[in-house]
């Protein structure tokens, strides 16, 4: 156990150039959609819709990353589990993006006005559950769990630091347990609840599963290319290099894969069976200039990071690695995109300055995000026992 | 409570053995003369195969009128086999190809098993879209053979998709297993006295000599084939749960189809293995090999996969009320408390509740409870299909046709037989193959590792 102290590590701080970018990010976003709110309050509050889906993608996806790694005892990731945990922060700015959202709750969910649900009949059998109330309910706990979970993990993983105690990673191995499941639940009822019900009508077994799959990739992008620039700005540990690049670079082929996977089931069954009930979905985002964008995501989310990553060596260049980690991130946040927006403009794609601001806010809040809570810890867990090993992991 | 030690890399192998020791572990049950026990179980499995052999010998002769299929229960034993035995196959290809990708070393005690009864399950599986046809000599035309006719087959039909789907898994299982089994089949060579075993390993083993270059070869071929095969783990249950997802019928066209068949596959396809692997263990001595850490981990691996299946579980049902679709809260509500309402409550008490128990370390890694849970895993994974095909069909869109499902004796017995076939051929796989790879141990003994100063 004492072995591990003989990891030599020198804390370097974050330069406060990170935090100006980020401010300037921040202040166009901020200032974009309160004009946004003021001018086009339906169309800023969309936007909102999928930025808040995206955030909750890098802050879940990276507590994902964190539970499976103890699980699964994984090492070659132990020295960057703190670039996971302080992504995984990024829920902390989920309350801010939703409460605009919800005063404008009835220019976004179409099933929130009580007088159209009662002219429909489906909708009014699952007022019970599609209703702004409970819908309310819903999202403050999913959204305590998933702070609740945040908090543990890095409480224990802070502490380790200090004590070096191995029932540190016991109990976060418990936690990580306990966390898959209610991850499994809250994730989809986030899903059903925040992009499903947009289309009130509309239904899919899979739609968590997918929602998912581009969650676990949207926060593997970002953690593989902070770790690989930090890694490269000398922030972590000598003798981290190409072996563990490789595994962020396979992780990140399997669930480009993955992702194709679940989309095209989703797709092929839907298209298949042709009932009116389900393929109105595909239909709007399969007309007007929305087919062009709707063909865009093929290539977007599948066919480039597949080709970029599938040669071995790709897997392992940083340089690679850093573009297509961006890519697979900005990838998931054109998809959350296509999802969403077709149900504000039905007819024709719209992207204008109010998408433009939505984005730009997005960006900076991760990158204050990332410079606030990479500077209040250790970038390297250096009280993990597995962390020897990490060092010396070779393929 | 024992404390594990995360500074260091947990062994694979137990009791400090030697290369020699697994060497001679391994092919034990090869060079000695088998017992009484294993005649006895040879007796049994063959026996239900020949019940299965006749059972379905006279299904041909008379026609599937024998079976209990009636008007709308027009699939129910055959495809719920078919499903159940592909599923078997899954984990083989699991633990050899995935687990191999994501460096999972404990998975060498257990790959060699796995893969042989994927092969094996594969092929119980394919015996049954070939008899469900009804006229079984006319299934040629199931492949794209050109033919007098001019008659081309129905791409558009999932029960093509079955036949490349399955044929395909097959064949690059099979590939994959031999590959890994070259180096094993050298080392046999070197070992035996016989002649005819001599001869019968020289030709299989390809000219195999250990060589760097060989292994240099072998090791890229194997990395090839696990990319392969993964991707085949999803394809082909996928292509199974469209023989369901892509009709209409409320019940079997739901999106979550794919990934839900997938995770009840691997989930019954492991706890096969662990059960097998139980048995094998101790009859053959390797528990140092086939340790309780790896028991261990496959428990856990089933505890995952029975989440997953429960979640698509509660999927199904949620989103069966969300639709607002009366045809589909229909479909759910018969089948928790319907006219099938007992098969529904077996599969969800054996493969949900009962799985929980693995939360608790201590069931984990006792023999018994984790034996007898992985019969009952089977056991609901069987009445899982039971329930998808049967409770469907039985009540569909006019409740004027409506009708009850009972299996005749024919059923039964080509069930039976199916077990029969895939027990025997394991059987005889254990005494004829190492059960276990011997190359692969080796590379996980402590020994094998390079020294750290």
């Amino acid at each position: 156990m004492i072995e591990n102290t003989t990891v030599l590590y020198q804390k370097k701080e974050i330069p406060i150039r990170i935090l100006h970018l980020g401010f300037v990010f921040l202040a166009i976003g901020v200032i974009g959609s309160i004009i946004g709110f003021v001018v086009e309050p339906a169309r800023t509050s969309f936007n909102f819709v999928v930025l808040i889906a995206w955030c909750a993608s890098i802050g879940t996806g990276s507590l994902f990353f964190i539970g499976i790694e103890y699980l699964s005892g994984a090492v070659w990731s132990v020295p960057f589990r703190r670039v996971a945990e302080v992504n995984s922060a990024v829920i902390f700015t989920l309350p801010l993006l939703i409460v605009p959202v919800l005063l404008n709750i009835h220019s976004v969910f179409h099933w929130s006005h009580a007088e159209e649900v009662l002219k429909d009949e489906i909708l009014k059998g699952k007022s019970s559950y599609l209703n702004p109330s409970f819908f309310v309910l819903r999202i403050i706990l999913i959204i305590a769990l998933w702070f609740l979970f945040k908090s543990l993990f890095t409480k224990h993983s802070r502490k380790q630091d200090f004590t070096f105690e191995q029932s540190l990673t016991k109990k976060n191995t418990i936690v990580s347990a306990v966390f898959m499941p209610v991850f499994a639940v809250t994730l989809t009822i986030f899903a059903i609840d925040w992009l499903m019900s947009l289309e009130p009508h509309w239904y899919s077994t899979i739609f968590g599963v997918y929602y998912f799959a581009g969650t676990f990739l949207a926060a593997l992008g970002l953690f593989t290319f902070a770790s690989i620039k930090l890694n490269e700005s000398g922030y972590l540990l000598e003798g981290l290099g190409q072996d563990h690049y490789y595994s962020m670079g396979a992780l990140l082929f399997a669930f480009t894969n993955f992702w194709a996977y679940i989309a095209f089931s989703q797709f092929m069954l839907i298209w298949y069976a042709n009932l009116p009930e389900e393929t109105f979905w595909y239909i709007t985002r399969g007309t007007g200039t929305w087919m062009y964008f709707s063909l865009g995501i093929i290539f977007v989310k599948f066919v480039v990071p597949y080709i970029a990553l599938l040669p071995q060596p790709a897997k392992m260049d940083p340089k690679r690695l850093k573009f297509i980690s961006l890519w697979i991130l900005f990838a998931h946040y054109y998809d959350l995109f296509w999802i969403v927006m077709p149900t504000y403009s039905k007819d024709y794609f719209v992207f204008g300055w109010i998408e433009i601001s939505s984005i730009l806010l997005g960006i900076g809040l991760i990158i204050v995000n990332f410079y606030y809570f990479a500077n209040k810890t250790n970038l390297i867990p250096i009280g993990d026992p597995k962390l020897k090993r990490a060092i010396e992991f070779h393929l | 409570m024992n404390q594990i030690d995360y500074s260091v890399e947990p062994d694979v192998v137990q009791g400090s053995l030697s290369q020699r020791d697994i060497n001679e572990a391994i092919s034990k049950p090869l060079e000695t003369k088998p017992t009484k026990l294993y005649y006895l179980a040879l007796g049994i499995s063959s026996t239900l195969l020949l019940i299965g052999a006749i059972s379905l010998a006279l299904t041909l002769y008379y026609g599937v009128g024998l079976w209990g299929i009636n008007q709308p229960v027009g699939w129910a034993f055959d495809i719920v086999n078919f499903v159940f035995w592909v599923g078997i196959g899954h984990a083989g290809t699991l633990i050899s190809a995935i687990l191999f990708l994501f460096r999972q070393r404990w998975r060498t005690g257990i790959a060699r098993f796995a893969e042989a009864m994927t092969i094996f399950a594969v092929m119980t599986a394919g015996l049954f879209p070939l008899i469900h046809t009804g006229r079984p000599w006319l299934d040629g035309y199931l492949f794209p053979v050109p033919n007098q006719h001019h008659l081309w087959i129905n791409f558009t039909s999932p029960l093509i998709w079955d036949v490349f789907a399955v044929s395909t898994y097959l064949t690059v299982s099979f590939v994959f297993w031999y590959i890994g089994l070259i180096p094993d089949l050298a080392t046999l060579r070197e070992r035996t006295n016989s002649k005819v075993k001599k001869i019968i390993y020289s030709i299989l083993s390809l000219g195999w000599r250990h060589s760097n270059r060989h292994w240099h070869h072998y090791e890229m071929i194997y990395l090839i084939l696990a990319g392969f095969a993964t991707p085949l783990v999803l394809s082909v249950h996928t292509i199974v749960s469209f023989d369901f997802a892509v009709s209409i019928l409320p019940g079997w066209h739901t999106t979550i189809f794919p990934p839900y068949f997938v995770a009840g596959a691997v989930f019954s396809g492991f706890a096969m293995v662990q059960n097998v692997l139980i048995v094998i263990r101790k009859i053959f001595n390797l528990q140092n090999i086939i340790t309780l850490d790896t028991l261990e981990k496959m428990n856990k691996v089933m505890l995952a996969t029975g989440l997953m299946v429960g979640y698509a579980y509660g999927m199904e049902f949620f989103i069966a009320w969300y639709s607002g679709n009366p045809l589909e809260s229909f479909v759910f509500l018969n089948r928790a408390f319907g006219n099938y309402a007992w098969a529904y409550w077996i599969m969800v008490s054996c493969n949900v509740i009962f799985t929980q128990l693995f939360w608790f370390k201590k069931i984990r890694r006792s023999i018994v409870p984790m034996f007898i849970i992985g019969v009952l895993v089977n056991i609901g994974m069987w009445f899982e299909r039971f329930v998808i095909v049967v409770t469907t069909l039985s009540r569909d869109f006019l409740p004027t046709s409506w009708d009850y499902f009972v299996p005749t004796i024919y059923d039964i017995g080509i069930l039976l037989g199916s077990f029969g076939l895939f027990f025997t051929l394991v059987i005889l796989f254990i005494r004829t193959l190492p059960v276990v790879s011997i190359t692969e141990v080796k590379s996980v003994l402590k020994t094998s590792q390079p020294v750290h100063h």
